[in-house]
């Protein structure tokens, strides 16, 4: 079973592997090169694929925390867990590659606009959500505790929205793409989508696995039971 | 009257009985009120006073650690003594005790903006004559959306035996879309001079409605002794 799972998950990782390498060819020489922008208008390819994987994290996220809170399973904390790490790695990438953009679009490396500020807001929303459960010792409460600020974290997200529309905007809402250009986009989601779904899988089994030599830690039948050095006797 | 608002009267008669004869939290969150205004205003200097928008984004800071610093006083007074594991074991619903707690921090805070708000609309020259009403509701609104927020999470951290910040580190983020969403509307109203829409206030009564019965929803889960 063991040997199974591990050709299984090389398998994957071989796939998405060369999914990325196509993903790269795509980019360099099948898109055009745009013409206001030149080539760093390239990184939208990366951009795009990711916002919309980061959002999808985070709604398997919220739903985690839901099924934690009411069934109190510890696998939905895991799963909680790996989707917010996942979500904050590509929320990253995310706002790393909208600051390039923004650094030849707008001369500057960040502007207070509408969507800038939601992907900062959002990224800040689950690094503290990251940070409150690894202030937490106790695994039940650090669950609990995760499960509740995880669920108001994503209420949050659609009011977060609202509110950044209320500022001025610069930020490209529409996009004119030539068909090659379109093509290449949509190709990428396969890879970011792909990479996403095995980082989270691998953080998930990762752990399932923490915890259960954790749990085997604190019943370990190799420890004598009973037996004090002061008293020296068995009981 | 029925036994829940009943129950609900007496909880926050408790809590405001023990603030009046202790006085351990208004007069501290009070005091730190005034001095981040006073150092906000003494960082940013004259210069930089924008009005509507630097007067608001003062009061924000003064409000967010005023406030986070209320709950977990106020919290804490639960803790000392088995108070909560009382009224745990007490025969009442427990959104009723987040409701009582909810208003009595409501109270609390309210009564911190009533000091803080004057100080900092005087020290930074806000002029509210504009539109006195719109101001008073979009801070009234914002107050009542991150008590709501800061009163579920204050029953969570104070549970964890954790050092302060914690609560912070929660409640800040949660609180963005209150403090953007009435940064903006200052603005407009007070820079721009176009009155603010209903469907602005929307975001923030959608805040506060989405809060309220979230926390109520999910408080039950979290109150443990």
């Amino acid at each position: 079973m063991l040997r199974i799972n591990r050709t299984l998950a090389w398998g994957y990782w071989l796939i998405t592997a060369a999914a990325f390498e196509l993903g790269l060819f795509l980019i360099l020489d099948y898109a055009p090169v745009e013409k206001s922008m030149g080539l760093v208008q390239k990184n939208f390819y990366v951009h795009l694929p990711s916002a919309i994987c980061t959002f999808l994290a985070f709604l398997v996220n919220f739903v985690a925390c839901i099924g934690y809170l009411s069934t109190r399973k510890d696998w939905w904390d895991d799963l909680a867990d790996a989707t917010a790490r996942v979500g904050v790695l590509l929320c990253s990438v995310v706002l790393i590659t909208g600051m390039i953009w923004g650094k030849t679009a707008w001369g500057q490396w960040w502007t207070w606009s509408p969507r800038l500020t939601f992907s900062l807001v959002l990224w800040l929303l689950y690094v503290v959500y990251l940070m409150v459960r690894s202030s937490v010792e106790s695994g039940q409460r650090r669950a609990l505790l995760g499960a509740v600020y995880g669920i108001i974290a994503f209420l949050d997200v659609p009011l977060v929205w609202l509110s950044v529309k209320l500022m001025p905007d610069i930020h490209p809402t529409s996009i004119e793409l030539a068909p090659a250009m379109k093509v290449t986009l949509a190709y990428w989601f396969l890879p970011v989508t792909l990479l996403s779904l095995g980082l989270i899988v691998a953080r998930y089994r990762s752990n399932v696995r923490s915890r259960a030599v954790k749990h085997d830690a604190q019943v370990d039948p190799a420890q004598p039971v009973g037996f004090t050095l002061a008293g020296g006797k068995l009981s | 009257m029925t036994p829940a608002i009943r129950q609900f009267i007496t909880l926050i008669g408790k809590d405001l009985r023990i603030e009046a004869r202790s006085r351990q939290t208004l007069g501290l969150v009070v005091v730190l009120g005034l001095l981040i205004i006073v150092v906000l205003g003494l960082g940013l200097g004259v210069q930089n006073n924008v009005p509507g928008v630097s007067a608001t984004a003062v009061l924000w800071v003064a409000y967010l650690f005023s406030g986070v610093l209320c709950f977990e006083k106020t919290m804490a007074v639960e803790r000392s003594d088995g108070v909560l594991s009382g009224l745990l074991m007490a025969p009442m619903d427990r959104g009723v005790i987040y409701l009582a707690k909810l208003t009595s921090n409501l109270i609390l805070v309210f009564a911190v903006a009533m000091v803080v708000t004057p100080a900092g609309v005087l020290f930074f020259g806000f002029d509210l004559s504009a539109a006195p009403l719109t101001f008073a509701t979009i801070m009234g609104l914002s107050i009542i959306g991150f008590t709501s927020v800061g009163t579920l999470f204050s029953a969570i951290v104070s549970s964890t035996r954790l050092q302060g910040g914690l609560l912070a580190m929660m409640v800040f983020p949660i609180t963005l879309p209150l403090v953007i969403a009435s940064t903006q509307m200052m603005v407009q109203t007070f820079r721009d001079r176009n009155p603010v829409g209903v469907s602005s206030l929307g975001i923030l009564f959608a805040f506060d409605l989405i809060f309220l019965t979230a926390s109520w929803l999910v408080f039950e889960f979290v109150l443990e002794p």
